[in-house]
């Protein structure tokens, strides 16, 4: 029996008169890996900002595992077991890749940890080596090239085994055969109990990633599918490639 | 050592606590908190009451200590309802504030005339005060840079750093911000209100010329010459402008100058090395070392 993990129930948002989000309805099954598509400005990533506690959602309730987490925090978000990336991450200039991924450790800001030196920890090197980084463990973070920072970002979002892991077009600008990695690392970190919501554009790593997908437009869910069927589903075809033109008629 | 040094270099300490106090804030944690001195301004107006109202010195310390962390949790909470260039303003408007309150407020500690007659630490040690005095500073000194190390070195000082650098990555991975500001806030106005409380103690009189806002730019001028975000560096800075700033009067006599000059130069030497610095070497004389946590 699957049990639901995250629960959206009519969550809506507004940007003054333009709906960005208009009553989605989403479970997502503890285990599941579920794809969150759409075409640009369908409102993917105001989602994730409502569900994650970023912006707060103007109707409508967020829960994970039966907790209503709606218009909390983030880190009250993310201590109730969400990590997120963003889909244009921003790494401090200030901080070699290693500390940043020590810092992802919530419980170094707290009093007790003032004066304690954190010890060397083996999942960072771990996570270093598992998404190439160890080269570059020493560097500004800020330094690091568009995908490297896109690798950086899940890494630091997997660092503390979340139960959902949401990630912003977490491809975008990393190479090619360090995509399959990542599927492997997902899929692993998947195996381990985390469940998945992947925003994307790349319909060849959907594939080799998701079993769900669901599909926004306009702020509306418009489909809920299995990923190889997305391409037969009439509504994801509009969204993306425009309504049909009947054949005898002429396009105005 | 002749008594202007000793004078010098144990005003100098008690600046290096208030420019390490800073650099927790600004330095390491992006606090731009222009109203320093009126933690500061705790320590001393903590010494200042006990003496008036007949307790003992100690008594002041814990009166003073107890007001910076409520000015402290006070400047943190409105830290959590404005931006950080809001909230620099805001803390300068709240020191001015306490500096006005106490210029003008006769009854609640001497007014514009002040509170003199404290008593001098180490007073019965006679010719050697001056020389134990500066011990001890040197000491509260060593103690604080002690403490901002091990804090910048900590899972802590990697989250003040993640903030500062950040913040919406910070809160991603689960940070509370406002527990961070406030945790960073109460101990480095701690530490400004001890560098108060002795330096009302050394020169005997407190009075609200001392909460100038011109004193935390100075306290900024250590910062960003010592190097931001390095502790070794901003006592460095807190030496190296009290020294330079100590010896404008020579000048002044060595090439007969009006006694004006003094005033002013000090002002320049303060906006002027601020200036210059953020052109021509913004990370200071002794840049942050980058990857901290390994150090």
């Amino acid at each position: 029996m699957p049990e639901p993990l995250l629960t959206l129930d009519t969550l809506s948002k507004a940007f003054g008169a333009h709906q960005v989000l208009d009553g989605v309805d989403v479970t997502i099954n503890r285990g599941e890996i579920v794809g969150l598509l759409g075409p640009n400005g369908s409102g993917k990533s105001t989602l994730l900002n409502a569900i994650s506690g970023f912006m707060p959602p103007d109707g409508g309730t967020v829960a994970i595992a039966g907790r209503d987490i709606t218009g909390l925090p983030a880190h009250r978000v993310t201590q109730a077991g969400l990590a997120r990336t963003f889909q244009l991450p921003a790494m401090p200039s200030r901080m070699t890749v290693r500390d940043v991924l020590r810092a992802a450790d919530t419980d170094a800001g707290t009093a007790r940890r003032m004066l304690r030196t954190p010890a060397r920890d083996s999942r960072v090197d771990r996570l270093l080596l598992t998404f190439r980084l160890s080269r570059v463990a020493d560097l500004p973070a800020s330094s690091l090239s568009g995908g490297q920072k896109k690798l950086l970002s899940v890494a630091l979002a997997m660092r503390g085994a979340p139960e959902l892991l949401c990630l912003d077009e977490p491809t975008a600008g990393v190479h090619p055969e360090l995509r399959s990695e990542m599927v492997s690392a997902l899929k692993a970190a998947n195996r381990q109990g985390t469940t998945l919501l992947v925003i994307e554009h790349d319909m060849l790593f959907i594939r080799q990633l998701c079993t769900r997908c669901i599909v926004l437009d306009r702020g509306k869910l418009i489909a809920d599918c299995a990923p190889e069927e997305l391409e037969h589903n009439p509504a994801v075809v509009e969204a993306y490639l425009g309504k049909a033109i009947e054949k005898g008629k002429t396009a105005r | 050592m002749s008594d202007f040094l000793v004078h010098v270099t144990s005003v100098a300490c008690l600046y290096g606590i208030l420019a390490l106090a800073l650099n927790l804030q600004m330095g390491f944690t992006g606090l731009v908190n222009f109203g320093l001195i009126a933690l500061f301004g705790c320590g001393i107006y903590g010494a200042a009451f006990a003496h008036l109202w007949g307790w003992p010195p100690a008594a002041g310390l814990v009166l003073g200590l107890v007001f910076a962390v409520l000015m402290g949790l006070f400047f943190a909470r409105l830290g959590t309802r404005m931006s950080d260039d809001y909230w620099g303003i805001a803390t300068l408007s709240i020191a001015e504030i306490m500096r006005l309150v106490f210029t003008n407020e006769q009854a609640l500690a001497g007014g514009a005339q002040g509170v003199s007659g404290l008593p001098v630490t180490f007073a019965g040690l006679g010719g050697q005060a001056g020389l134990a005095r500066l011990v001890l500073y040197a000491v509260l000194l060593l103690a604080a840079l002690w403490l901002c190390q091990r804090i910048a070195r900590g899972g802590f000082g990697l989250s003040m750093k993640l903030m500062r650098e950040e913040p919406q990555l910070a809160r991603a991975l689960g940070y509370d911000l406002d527990r961070i500001r406030r945790i960073v806030m109460v101990v480095s106005s701690l530490m400004a209100a001890i560098a108060g409380f002795f330096y009302a103690h050394y020169l005997t009189f407190v009075g609200p010329e001392q909460l100038l806002s011109a004193e935390t730019f100075l306290i900024w001028s250590m910062v960003i010459i010592g190097g931001v975000a390095n502790n070794w560096g901003v006592v460095a800075g807190a030496f190296l402008m009290q020294f330079a700033l100590a010896y404008v009067p020579f000048i002044k006599d060595w090439f007969d100058l009006p006694s004006d000059f003094v005033a002013a130069t000090r002002l320049v030497i303060v906006g002027g090395g601020i200036l210059a610095f953020l052109i021509w070497r913004p990370k200071g004389l002794f840049p942050e070392k980058i990857g901290g946590a390994n150090a």
